[in-house]
């Protein structure tokens, strides 16, 4: 999952930095991500995992790191299931 | 020396601000169109922005919803962009808060406000000002 999420991240998320080489943890924020090209990439994401992001994630710590979008889209993808 | 008081006669004060990029905008919209649209904006909204200038228009309403986020001051709050409204039913747009966020807006006493936009031919900015009623004060 992490190697898909980082796909759309280096496609959509016009960071400085190739983020996929950046570690799980690390502040997307920080590496450059903006906060309309996190928009960006959770309506890329919807596409990639089949899924829609709820009002009660679209905040800002859920696209902060690869670790915390994986951990969103899990919970997403168990409640759909 | 001065540390100055972040309210006024009791009121406090809460101002956000936000530079959106123009190009940004229309990459999203040529990439995901009407998902793009419907996710961020309101139908008024959209029909607002309708035009020539249609991504700098949705780029200054961008620009509001970033700035009214930071406004609230708490980031770890949800923020459904299409809570946050920018209308136009006068000379002047107005802010708009539905859902959770004008509960949360009233659980901050927000009393008034006073949204300023603007846009150049590359970026688009929005400035909110806000004055909350004294029994925010009170509540803390």
């Amino acid at each position: 999952m992490q190697d898909q999420i980082r796909d759309v991240l280096a496609t959509h998320g016009r960071m400085a930095i190739d983020p996929r080489e950046v570690d799980e943890h690390a502040d997307l924020y920080e590496l450059g991500l903006t906060s309309h090209a996190s928009v960006d990439v959770m309506l890329a994401l919807e596409e990639e995992f089949d899924i829609e992001f709820p009002d009660e994630v679209l905040k800002k710590s859920t696209f902060e790191s690869v670790h915390n979008i994986a951990q969103v889209i899990e919970s997403l993808a168990k409640a759909v299931a | 020396m001065i540390t100055f008081p972040s309210e006024v006669d009791g009121h406090r004060v809460r101002v956000g601000c936000d530079v959106a990029d123009v190009a940004d905008v229309q990459n999203s919209l040529a990439a995901f169109g009407d998902r793009y649209l419907r996710k961020i904006f309101t139908t008024g909204e959209i029909n607002d922005c309708q035009g020539r200038d249609q991504a700098h228009r949705l780029a200054a309403r961008f620009a509001a919803k970033e700035a009214v986020i930071k406004a609230f001051g708490e980031p770890d709050m949800s923020f459904p962009w299409r809570e946050i409204e920018v209308t136009r039913d006068g000379p002047l747009p107005r802010l708009r808060l539905s859902g959770t966020l004008a509960e949360s807006a009233q659980r901050q006493g927000w009393a008034s406000s006073s949204l300023s936009l603007s846009h150049a031919e590359c970026h688009a900015m929005a400035v909110i000002f806000v004055v909350c009623s004294p029994a925010e004060a009170d509540a803390r």
